[in-house]
């Protein structure tokens, strides 16, 4: 394993350096990363780094293949545009986790703020934790997954994709032109795929899905009149 | 018939308010309880370049032989901070238009016309065809919130790149495919399920705010090596302070769109009611720039309304590098501004992706229709400036032109025919009172 401190250096340095080292190394250990923004930027390889310690805004955007280990927190942003790969956050990220992903894993082991999954296309978002609201809103494909609870409007206007929740009070917190249904035995496998793969100790049989109502047209209410009619 | 019969009778007569489109308004909502929704834009008339004039070379200046002394008219964009710049033959390019809205056939025909011209074309929100790559001469890739379509591959692909906040036709609302229009393919293209009303998203997923941007703007350059020019458009509302804002996030260039933007789909109320028109929205723009002391080296692209040589070069002239054309180019290969793009049954093969319609457009006449269009537009402007004295399109000014009306005279700061005074305060005004 080859060590890169990116104490001195600024995001362009950061990723060239990291790039240049991806051709060659299997893994590299990051340290000094002082919540860099735009980490991992477009990153395309194989191996595996591992940061001791937290990142800024946009980790992992665009990146293409590596894993992407963070021991600390993530900003908002985390794995925005990802195409392949995965990214493992060990503590909690901000807001807007995985916006219009179009692949690859990200696994949250802590909680997540509002609006992530935002415009997913593709790939996994798994949030051990809990998300805020407006999350998976828009999505157009791709699949969420969230152990903890979830805020309000979860799934608003989703186009396609899914969404699996625990959270016992989903029906109060869904959003516009999505459905609860329950989880089919297929999707269950693949979850225990994934729990498997990123050492989660959960069980599937609980989780409910969210889809989007494909047929008709979305349904949107502008108008919200809150007065009692007088007969 | 008698004398009588020939009179129009008093329902015949329009009634100012209640004239036939107004209650035709009334009557939809009456029936529907909702917003109308409309193709290409506002029928609105605004104040416009009509409302300038260029002045000619006599005594003071010289003028340039129009047949036979050279006007530069290459024009380069984006220099900034990118390495390579976006370098085109005229200072006309082809706006984003979306694969959805309008068919493949028109899109591949578009391509083709910037090769033709040696100008760029802008792939819209729906995802880069590749039939339009292969045919373009320049490329240049759209970020739009919705992201349909978007991949890493669409920015490998990109000559430059245009950050979408809001469209002139519908400033502040997302985009709008009808369902019509989402036949399997452009489902497939876009990830959408077949036949549902596209509504997107009027934000973006990953920038909530200009501070943001700037970060983004950073990954941008870091993912493409900081060689490709980055563009933000903006609607044109508030843009004195919108201008000012997006030179701190570091662009190499505005794209301003107008009110008279065009647009496949939107709310009519919108259209007519949101933004400001483009000639303005110019005039404030490049001021704001001035002030700031990025007007050199930020470029500056005007869409909305530009329908001629004229509009070019008065463009050209208040401060804008390039002019993007949307209508324009649809109107040059057979469109007939129906207002009905959202309905997907437009005759001309342009605006649908119904196949028997779709065939009706000969892609490789369009391309030449409007590459011609093009051409003849910067020829018209080359003409205009040669007359100013000018050796270069680049170099017209504002000294050129002058107001025909007061109005344009008080939103533009160009002294009144006539007069060498102008209407508008110290703060606006390109020329004091007293020159």
């Amino acid at each position: 394993m080859v060590r890169l401190d990116l104490s001195k250096m600024n995001s362009r340095e950061a990723n060239n350096k990291v790039r240049e080292l991806i051709k060659t190394e299997d893994e590299i250990e990051v340290v000094g990363t002082h919540s860099i923004h735009n980490f991992a930027t477009g990153l395309i390889g194989q191996g595996r780094i591992l940061l001791r310690g937290s990142t800024g805004f946009y980790t992992g955007g665009f990146m293409e293949g590596p894993t992407l280990e963070i021991e600390g927190n993530t900003g908002w942003y985390t794995g925005d545009n990802m195409m392949a790969g995965e990214i493992i956050v060990h503590m909690n990220t901000g807001s807007n986790a995985a916006p219009s992903m179009v692949g690859g894993n990200l696994v949250i082991k802590g909680n997540s703020g509002s609006r992530c999954g935002f415009g997913m296309k593709g790939g996994n978002l798994i949030v051990c934790g809990s998300v805020g609201r407006w999350s998976g809103g828009m999505t157009l494909g791709g699949r969420i997954v969230v152990l903890g609870e979830v805020g309000k409007g979860l799934g608003e206007s989703m186009y396609k994709g899914i969404i699996h929740s625990l959270d016992p009070d989903l029906e109060e917190k869904i959003g516009g032109n999505v459905t609860i249904v329950p989880i089919e035995d297929n999707e269950k496998k693949e979850l225990e795929k994934l729990f498997k793969q990123y050492d989660i100790e959960q069980g599937v049989d609980d989780f409910r899905s969210v889809i989007p109502q494909v047929s008709g047209r979305h349904e949107y209410v502008i108008y919200k009149p809150t007065h009692k009619k007088v007969v | 018939m008698s004398k009588e019969e020939k009179i129009p009778k008093v329902k015949d007569v329009q009634r100012g308010v209640w004239n036939a489109e107004n209650v035709s308004k009334v009557r939809y909502m009456a029936a529907m309880g909702k917003h109308r929704i409309r193709g290409c834009g506002t029928p609105r008339k605004f104040p416009n370049f009509d409302d300038l004039v260029m002045l000619p070379s006599q005594l003071s200046r010289m003028s340039i032989d129009t047949y036979r002394e050279d006007c530069k008219t290459q024009t380069v964009l984006g220099s900034r901070f990118a390495k390579e710049p976006l370098v085109i033959e005229t200072p006309v390019m082809i706006s984003g238009m979306s694969y959805g809205a309008l068919s493949k056939e028109c899109k591949t025909a578009l391509a083709k016309a910037t090769d033709i011209v040696g100008t760029s074309i802008n792939n819209g929100e729906g995802g880069l065809l590749p039939e339009e790559r292969d045919n373009s001469y320049k490329q240049v890739i759209q970020i739009t919130p919705s992201r349909m379509g978007f991949s890493l591959r669409n920015i490998e692909a990109a000559d430059a790149i245009e950050i979408i906040c809001g469209i002139g036709a519908k400033p502040g609302l997302s985009g709008h495919l009808m369902g019509c229009k989402i036949t399997e393919e452009i489902a497939k293209f876009r990830q959408l399920p077949q036949g549902i009303d596209l509504h997107s998203h009027p934000r973006h997923g990953d920038i909530f705010g200009a501070d943001d941007m700037v970060l983004k703007i950073k990954q941008l350059r870091d993912l493409t090596d900081g060689k490709v020019p980055i563009f933000l458009k903006i609607a044109a509302g508030r843009v004195w302070e919108d201008v000012k804002i997006a030179a701190k996030t570091m662009v190499d260039g505005i794209v301003i769109d107008g009110a008279e933007g065009g647009t496949g789909a939107a709310p009519a109320v919108a259209a007519d009611n949101l933004g400001i028109p483009s000639m303005p929205a110019l005039v404030q723009a490049v001021k704001s720039l001035e002030d700031m002391g990025v007007k050199e080296e930020m470029s500056v692209i005007l869409s909305g309304g530009v329908k001629d040589g004229a509009d070019l070069a008065k463009a050209l002239a208040l401060g804008a590098d390039a002019v993007a054309l949307g209508t324009g180019v649809m109107v040059a290969m057979g469109c007939a501004v129906c207002l009905r793009c959202h309905e997907g049954k437009c005759a001309f093969g342009i605006g649908t992706q119904d196949p028997e319609r779709r065939a009706r457009l000969d892609v490789e006449k369009a391309a030449q229709q409007v590459a011609n269009y093009i051409q003849a537009m910067t020829i018209e402007a080359v003409i205009l400036a040669k007359a100013a004295g000018k050796t270069k399109l680049c170099n017209l000014e504002r000294e050129d032109v002058r107001s025909l009306t007061l109005e344009a005279c008080a939103m533009t700061g160009i002294p009144l025919v006539g007069s060498n005074y102008t209407f508008s305060d110290d703060k606006f005004g390109f020329f004091g009172p007293t020159i």
